[in-house]
């Protein structure tokens, strides 16, 4: 009955788009072609970066204050991460504990006298995950569910830390659509791609902006040079 | 808070206006977003061809829906996701309860959607019992206060921090006794982080569909979409047709202009692109995904030569910068679409008979279609709905007579100069040092604002005053 009903309703909409405005070319290589013509406006019509190159572009941009509680390092090997994060920890007089994502490259470094997890929980305070992508132009780094990457790391502790590597920072957002599109004709899209630009913030009560709304309240981002 | 009817268009308005703080607490916010927003645009130099780039893909989807909408649903059905069709408002609830229903769900969270209101969902899932949990902050007040949004961006800004203190001290279980802003902001986040962890259904919208991979894109600054989404064991996106885009090269023009244009940010915190209910050995995520595309109206709105309404996406720089909006605020529409784009869209969601008074609440100044990211001509789009107004005879009798009138003086030159010169001896009669503050027939202006005296002569005694001045000089 139900399966009926929707292909009752679906026929309706074609049958009423069709009606209204019908389709000028059935060729579909015409109508892909004609996209593609609109894609190539985005070299003008899309804002400078802070820097020529992309990294600096994206540091630049976060030292200017212009993603929403952020600050950002670098490091010039994955060995100076736990110290990284400790001094991070430090700063914010934070225990010496955090989440850190179940991934090779960062569970086998040499922690110290800091105590990581794997297992996310409703009050974990600190998070630390490992980014796929770095974009410049919005101060963005990309994350991707899967086995090893649980959405909810990024978006439960009051503290993120991402390690961004420095040879995977992309001028623009175009420049993350191509490489999503490589990534669907491998047939390996993830659930979600996710663009984060900054920390959970609101403006809903008297127009006031604060930090920490639901997700974390501190982003700071660790660009690795030699990954 | 009873929402009010886009029938009662003049009684709603002369409530509102009638409120005295009104008018400030929705400028606190739209006044800031407008400059934000200016200077936002002022830092982004290729502003313009963004607006034309932006234009052309909505216009492009738009031209070839029916071929993308099919390149969605297939490339959709391929991630798994299990798509639905809803011609109106009602089947859409219907569907989403239904799933809701074959689940068991007690409890859903939901991100904020528009269409969601559009489709009557919240009143729906309240009214079958399902614990619902609005979990934007500004959907969280208003859901705690019975209100309807009153803005699309800040569906809460008629709510003052001292009604928000009330509400949270109220409702949330362990409430703050402070005033300040953030610690209300932290009560909220502890009230609503145990129910993301424990609802049955994540609801969300979307603000962009990708026809060639099948997904959808939620676009929030809090990043409660995600949380929403992740935890519980299904999802559900409900959408209208017109999201459509041909890819996420295509989504990124728009995403460059929908926060500039509504928040005055560069871009939003959080930007995710779903595709589709979990992979077999994902961390976290839904098990199941459904999709609701919705029509209601849009293509109505096709067939009736309003598609360029069909570009909006949702970014409210209209009504941030409508003279008439920040008068009155959101709820005097009676609609969930407010302000200008809400006066085009009402009409075509409910009906022009019900809504056309809305199309009449506009200066015609320009502002909207100035400030609107992909060019949308809503002066042109009011006033081809007032025309249609006219032709089927929704305006009130007096509107009618006092435009037929004025049609027969303009045509008679002659008469339309001395009627006015009538008028404003008349008005001069009225006026008190400068001011009028009370006319007989023009109680709707003067009775929330004074009126300016006039002109000694009207402007065609001054004009010809001045030519013959001049010819007497040469």
């Amino acid at each position: 009955m139900n399966k009926q009903r929707n292909e009752i309703s679906r026929e309706r909409i074609f049958d009423a788009i069709r009606a209204a405005a019908p389709t000028v070319t059935a060729d579909v290589k015409a109508i892909q072609a004609e996209a593609a013509d609109i894609l190539r406006e985005s070299e003008f019509a899309r804002p400078d970066l802070l820097a020529d190159d992309a990294a600096d572009a994206l540091v630049q941009r976060i030292e200017a204050g212009l993603v929403i509680g952020t600050s950002c390092e670098h490091i010039a090997t994955m060995d100076a991460l736990p110290n990284a994060v400790d001094q991070f920890l430090a700063k914010y007089a934070l225990p010496k504990a955090l989440q850190v994502q179940r991934i090779e490259r960062l569970q086998k470094l040499n922690w110290g006298s800091l105590s990581t997890e794997v297992d996310i929980k409703n009050d974990n305070t600190v998070g630390l995950c490992w980014a796929e992508y770095g974009i410049a132009e919005t101060g963005t780094f990309v994350v991707h569910s899967g086995p090893d990457m649980p959405i909810l790391l990024n978006y439960l502790p009051l503290y993120l830390i991402a390690v961004v590597p420095r040879s995977k920072i992309l001028p623009y957002m175009d420049d993350y659509a191509l490489i999503a599109n490589e990534i669907a004709q491998r047939g390996e899209t993830p659930r979600n791609m996710c663009l984060i630009s900054g920390v959970s913030g609101t403006t809903d009560i008297e127009g006031v902006l604060i930090q920490g709304a639901h997700g974390p309240e501190v982003l700071h981002m660790i660009i690795v040079e030699d990954q | 808070m009873q929402a009010n009817k886009p029938e009662n268009f003049y009684q709603n308005v002369k409530d509102a206006l009638a409120q005295p703080d009104l008018k400030m607490i929705i400028r606190r916010t739209t006044d800031k977003a407008e400059a934000k927003r200016a200077e936002a645009i002022a830092n982004f130099p290729g502003f313009e061809n963004a607006r034309k780039q932006g234009q052309k893909v909505k216009d492009h989807t738009i031209k070839y829906m029916d071929h993308y909408l099919a390149e969605f649903e297939k490339n959709a059905l391929a991630q798994g996701t299990i798509i639905h069709w809803a011609s109106t408002a009602e089947e859409a609830s219907k569907i989403v309860l239904d799933i809701c229903r074959q689940h068991e769900a007690k409890k859903v969270t939901r991100s904020k959607s528009m269409l969601g209101e559009e489709i009557g969902l919240s009143h729906a899932l309240d009214n079958s019992g399902i614990e619902r949990v609005e979990t934007d902050l500004a959907e969280h007040i208003i859901q705690l206060a019975g209100d309807p949004p009153s803005h699309i961006v800040w569906p809460a800004m008629h709510r003052s921090r001292e009604d928000v203190i009330k509400l949270f001290r109220e409702y949330h279980k362990d409430p703050t006794y402070s005033e300040e802003i953030i610690d209300l902001v932290r009560s909220a986040r502890r009230d609503l982080r145990t129910k993301f962890l424990t609802a049955d259904i994540g609801i969300s919208g979307s603000n962009f569909l990708l026809a060639d991979s099948g997904s959808s894109c939620t676009v929030t600054n809090e990043g409660n979409a995600e949380l929403t989404i992740t935890p519980p064991k299904v999802h559900i996106v409900t959408a209208g047709i017109e999201k459509l885009v041909p890819s996420m090269a295509h989504a990124i023009p728009l995403l460059r202009l929908l926060t500039r244009s509504a928040t005055g940010s560069e871009i939003t915190q959080y930007i995710t692109f779903h595709n589709g209910a979990k992979r077999p050995n994902d961390a976290d995520g839904p098990e199941e995904c459904h999709m609701v595309l919705v029509d209601n109206g849009r293509t109505k709105m096709l067939a009736d030569g309003m598609e360029e309404m069909l570009r909006c996406i949702r970014c409210g720089a209209c009504m941030n910068h409508c003279v008439v909006y920040k008068h009155i605020g959101g709820h005097a529409y009676g609609s969930v679409y407010p302000g200008p784009m809400g006066s085009v869209l009402t009409p075509h969601l409910n009906s022009l008979e019900v809504a056309n008074k809305q199309t009449h609440a506009c200066t015609l100044n320009g502002r909207c279609e100035e400030v609107c990211p992909v060019n949308i001509p809503l002066p042109k789009l009011l006033r081809s709905l007032r025309a249609q107004s006219w032709d089927k005879k929704y305006e009130p009798l007096t509107n009618r007579f006092v435009v037929k009138a004025f049609a027969a003086l303009a045509k008679r030159p002659m008469l339309f100069q001395w009627v006015s010169s009538c008028g404003v001896i008349f008005m001069k009669l009225c006026s008190r040092k400068g001011w009028i503050r009370s006319m007989p027939l023009a109680g709707g202006w003067t009775r929330n604002r004074d009126l300016i005296e006039p002109e000694s002569k009207t402007f065609m005694q001054q004009y010809k005053a001045m030519k013959k001045a001049k010819s007497d000089g040469a």
